[in-house]
């Protein structure tokens, strides 16, 4: 079939035929410096399209630390669909679970077409080359724990989700449309969850504040230390829009009033909106808890490593038989 | 990606070249495919595209928590935010 770009000199310019760097009789140079212009132009790349190197390999490692924090965030709630109050509260739940498996397969579909074979990034999260993000390596000890992980570590995550969906590399920008979408119920179903606890009875109260206060670190963790915008390469390539301060305060400024008009009290002393700065202040977040954590040395790294190996090693019968009958009837 | 419409042609370099007049003549295309109506397979039970069980707890506007808010906030004693709220 005819490529669709060999239809380019008759579309209108910038309509996406007109991307010079696709042009293979330029020096690689010139291609990259076509490509740079495009993207700070704010235009999109498509899978097809040729880039540079850094930029595939920098888009690769962020959708597949995305798509590995999918696979591996389903495990903590998963645990607490057999203990759900109610059977709304399961269904709930149990689809929420879906959901999150299921942006893990679109998102290791973006991966792939990047150039990494879905088995070699399986392969890589379960020998820990690879890592998932910070707050999925805690155990969940109570039904508290549910409602602060779907409330605020979706909030938290959605800040950042919801600037990707503006992201230079364009099927991952279409993908996270969907996500930020599931992502908003996610929402609505832990704050459910939360506000149902406070004002249920006194335990049921003193369960939801004990699971915030445990969270609150891992929470103000979540996006990463600061660092300098001019420094920070997956900005250079608009490959995500905001540095790890600027969700962390989005995320502050959104979410503490919503925590505070509870009743429900936050640990760190610290914590306030400085009026004159415009900024809230809030003490350093423990930046040796991340790297441990990240690393896989969290409190439930291991065990979550394990029953992913366990469960690959289990399912490995289907993929053979999937996979392997073109091979067996060649 | 949305289905653009239908088109008539003797083959795939045809049938891109009409495509192109029908739903690309305007700049309101960036890509466009062509595959042929037999290669099309469909999906179309109701009961599984639109199942007829409650599943409100799917869309955002199954949680509705305007009277446990007001509940919470009579409780904790912090003034009513301004801010719009379910």
């Amino acid at each position: 079939m005819t490529d669709p770009l060999a239809l380019a000199p008759i579309l209108p310019p910038g309509s996406g035929g007109a991307r010079r760097f696709n042009e293979p009789t330029l020096t690689d140079d010139a291609r990259q410096a076509a490509f740079e212009a495009h993207i700070a132009a704010g235009g999109k790349v498509e899978a097809t399209d040729w880039m540079p190197d850094e930029y595939r390999a920098s888009v690769l490692r962020f959708v597949e630390m995305h798509a590995n924090s999918e696979l591996m965030g389903v495990l903590p709630e998963r645990e607490w669909i057999l203990r759900a109050p109610t059977l709304r509260r399961k269904l709930a739940l149990t689809a929420k679970v879906q959901d999150e498996a299921g942006h893990a397969q679109l998102l290791y579909r973006v991966a792939e077409d990047l150039g990494k074979p879905r088995e070699a990034m399986y392969d890589d999260l379960l020998a820990g080359k690879t890592k998932f993000h910070n707050v999925f390596h805690y155990p969940t000890r109570s039904w508290g724990d549910v409602g602060v992980i779907a409330w605020l570590v979706d909030a938290a995550a959605i800040v950042a989700q919801q600037a990707l969906r503006d992201c230079s590399y364009a099927p991952y920008a279409r993908t996270m449309r969907k996500i930020c979408w599931e992502e908003s119920v996610h929402i609505m179903h832990g704050r459910d969850i939360v506000v149902t606890l406070v004002n249920g009875t006194p335990a049921q109260f003193a369960m939801v504040q004990e699971a915030l206060l445990r969270w609150w670190g891992p929470l103000m963790q979540m996006h990463g230390p600061r660092t300098p915008r001019e420094k920070d390469r997956d900005l250079h390539w608009r490959i995500k829009a905001k540095t790890s301060e600027e969700l962390r305060q989005e995320f502050l400024g959104i979410y503490v009033p919503r925590i505070r008009e509870l009743g429900l009290t936050l640990p760190d002393p610290e914590l306030r909106y400085d009026e004159e700065a415009r900024l809230w202040r809030y003490s350093e977040p423990d930046w040796d808890e991340l790297r441990t954590v990240v690393t896989n040395h969290g409190p439930m790294s291991q065990v979550r490593l394990d029953f992913r190996r366990l469960q690959r090693a289990e399912t490995a019968w289907v993929r053979a038989t999937i996979l392997g009958a073109p091979v067996a009837a060649a | 990606m949305v289905h653009g419409g239908s088109v008539m042609a003797p083959d795939a370099e045809l049938a891109l070249h009409y495509a192109r007049e029908m739903f690309g003549r305007r700049g309101e295309s960036v890509r466009l495919w062509v595959v042929r109506r037999a290669d099309v397979k469909v999906l179309d039970d109701p009961d599984l595209l639109q199942p007829p069980l409650d599943r409100s707890f799917k869309k955002p506007g199954g949680y509705v928590m305007r009277d446990k808010l007001v509940v919470a906030r009579a409780r904790s004693g912090v003034a009513k935010r301004t801010a719009t709220d379910r």
